[in-house]
């Protein structure tokens, strides 16, 4: 690992290098949180800011590919992070695409959650959504084939979850002790995993396979109560995805069907998400797009917050030159006994930055749900975007 | 009153078969069909273009996209939209795989996310990158999208011209109906009006600065699109033009957009 953590750096620095003449493009954001609902001895707001830098360079059929972030927090140290989120050489061989390096991929059809998007561990102390992915230190390979694509990836060394700290957001207020793994090489342990994918007509269709540490650590309180003990079990997983393209009705699929190996023996499970979006395009003689977005979720790992979830929202892409846009999103657990709602919208400001806001809301009834160490983690947060 | 109904449908039912109306139909699917076939051979393209979006009070924002296009076969061509600016939307791509009866398939590809996502392609009125160009302004023009209606003779601009009116075929177009001007020698278009469904003059198309390339292909370099309702305008001004180059049809995958650009 800290050889491929010193050799990304070492091709940042090459693609960086004026005499190298690749393309290099960067963003600057900073952030702010404010966190209305917070309990004493949690912090009541965050400051923060990432500089991401992205490069690539062609030579001959192979490029080099590097995405890359560094980002510092006022008081949580959990968010700071300096990371080679990409940083891999593309060269075709034998018909195949090869790519050697740390890699972002993703994997999945709904919106809500992507139960089979397992090849990047999250880096969830960003608290950025889908986007914010720790780069898979990976040899893969690539073949278009006449019934679809195939990817084949082999991923050195398991990289941990990252979590805020204790008395930052969101945080159950538990420090975290280091991980025990299902697997004996622990961290050393390497993961595979392959995925087919295609499209006929008005549907999208992938199936594919993992062999690896899981990436969702099961999380039980210490004995004394001070803290969490994150462990990592060992998973063998089917993933299936499925996508149904109308009109103006999108019908999406996506599962995970397999067993999870842990101190507690082997399980089964699955987990599933369905969904529904049905969009109004230039509804009232506008111009925008107004989506409706209706998904199920389903988990019955240990890990998830709850067995089901449901989850509505709207989308509104107001389709003008500042590239307005919003999404709502609420979801309850079955009992309703905690429930979720996040609203976030964008608009550019100029062709160099952007602006954006994001809020989201805990809510548990019972001390026994999940959420219930969440209810001091309702977040506003803005962050300013500048590109260069 | 019924006979005077009916009186009225068999005049309507007469004038709409008339010979004329036969042969002006016929001849602006010719007109279509020829000026289709003088762009046929071009294999695949590649150009860059800068949007400048203008307000009705001139002030105005670019963006920069390249364009890379398959010439379909059978199906309709294949079209690769990628944007380098502004920062946002950097590196976004827009693949569409044109269909000539059929919706046209499309997705998005969203660099932050590394994610491909299928989009439904019935946004054909709604505005690209918030232009005054819609979707189905940028999308392949392929015969059976339209019938036809050739209307008369006309000089634009020094040209002489056939003038022909283009109905879309999809009643999810934007579009009533559009009136083409296309000069006669070289059958390139230089004009085209867009009447909304409510028979409005909506917009206006000019194409200006025509080039021809390996002595056969003929592209404007500007095209200026002014909405009569709103007086936005946006202009597309393309350069670089190539043409077959070393693009294949995979690059026009699904699978290909994650490794644009």
């Amino acid at each position: 690992m800290k050889f491929a953590v010193r050799g990304s750096f070492a091709l940042f620095i090459v693609l960086t290098q004026p005499a190298f003449s690749a393309e290099v493009n960067g963003t600057l954001s900073s952030r702010l949180d404010f966190y209305p609902d917070r309990t004493s001895g949690t912090a009541s707001e965050g400051r923060s800011a990432e500089l991401k830098i992205d490069a690539f360079h062609d030579f001959g059929e192979s490029r080099i590919v590097g995405e890359f972030i560094a980002r510092g927090d006022q008081k949580d140290s959990g968010r700071r992070i300096t990371e080679a989120r990409q940083a891999y050489v593309r060269t075709p061989l034998a018909g195949f695409d090869f790519f050697l390096g740390n890699r972002q991929e993703f994997w999945g059809k709904t919106e809500s959650k992507n139960v089979v998007d397992v090849i990047n561990q999250s880096d969830a102390a960003a608290n950025e959504g889908k986007s914010a992915k720790l780069g898979a230190p990976s040899i893969s390979a690539e073949r278009y084939l006449d019934i679809g694509d195939l990817q084949l990836w082999y991923i050195s060394g398991f990289r941990e979850k990252t979590f805020n700290d204790s008395d930052a957001h969101p945080s159950s207020g538990l420090p975290l002790n280091s991980a025990d793994y299902a697997r004996n090489n622990a961290k050393t342990a390497d993961d595979y995993a392959a995925r087919l994918s295609s499209f006929a007509g008005n549907w999208d269709l992938a199936g594919s396979v993992f062999y690896g540490t899981a990436r969702n650590p099961i999380l039980t309180v210490a004995d004394d109560g001070s803290a969490l003990n994150p462990y990592y079990a060992l998973q063998k997983s089917i993933g299936l995805e499925a996508q149904y393209t109308g009109d103006v009705t999108l019908l999406k699929w996506e599962s995970l069907h397999g067993t999870q190996s842990s101190l507690y023996g082997n399980h089964d499970f699955s987990a599933a998400v369905a969904g529904v979006e049905y969009t109004f395009y230039g509804p009232f003689d506008t111009i925008w797009d107004i989506g409706l977005i209706g998904e199920i979720q389903h988990d019955d790992r240990p890990q998830a917050a709850a067995n089901q979830f449901g989850v509505a929202g709207i989308r509104m892409v107001f389709n003008d030159i500042a590239d307005s846009n919003m999404l709502f999103l609420a979801s309850t657990d079955r009992k309703a006994d905690q429930s979720f709602i996040s609203f976030e919208a964008s608009r550019r400001i100029n062709n160099y930055s952007s602006v954006k806001l994001n809020s989201q809301f805990y809510n548990a009834r019972s001390s026994t749900a999940s959420f219930s160490t969440l209810s001091d983690d309702d977040a506003v947060t803005l962050t300013l975007n500048m590109f260069f | 009153m019924k006979i005077v109904t009916v009186t009225l449908f068999a005049a309507i039912a007469s004038s709409m078969f008339t010979p004329w109306a036969f042969a002006s139909a016929e001849k602006g699917l010719e007109i279509a069909i020829e000026a289709d076939s003088r762009d046929k051979g071009f294999g695949n393209s590649t150009s860059q273009m800068t949007m400048i979006l203008m307000d009705k009070y001139g002030q105005s924002t670019e963006r920069a996209i390249r364009n890379r296009t398959f010439e379909g076969d059978n199906e309709g061509d294949k079209s690769l939209v990628i944007f380098d600016s502004p920062g946002d939307v950097r590196g976004t791509a827009f693949l569409s795989h044109t269909k000539k009866a059929e919706p046209d398939d499309q997705w998005l590809y969203l660099p932050a996310l590394k994610r491909v996502k299928r989009i439904a392609s019935s946004n054909k009125a709604g505005p690209f990158m918030g232009s005054e160009f819609s979707y189905e302004d940028i999308a392949s023009q392929e015969i059976e999208k339209y019938s036809y209606n050739y209307l008369r003779d006309e000089t634009l601009n020094g040209l002489d011209c056939f003038v022909v009116e283009y109905d879309p075929v999809d009643p999810k177009s934007g579009y009533k109906r559009q009136i083409v001007w296309m000069d006669k020698a070289e059958y390139r278009v230089h004009k085209i009006d867009f009447y909304d469904r409510k028979d409005t003059l909506l917009k206006t198309l000019t194409y200006e600065d025509y080039n021809q390339y390996m002595n056969k292909f003929w592209r404007s370099n500007r095209l200026v699109m002014i909405n009569h309702l709103t007086g936005k305008k946006t202009e597309l001004v393309f350069a670089d033009w190539e043409f077959q180059t070393e693009l294949t049809e995979q690059d026009f995958e699904k699978s290909a957009l994650k490794r644009m650009r």
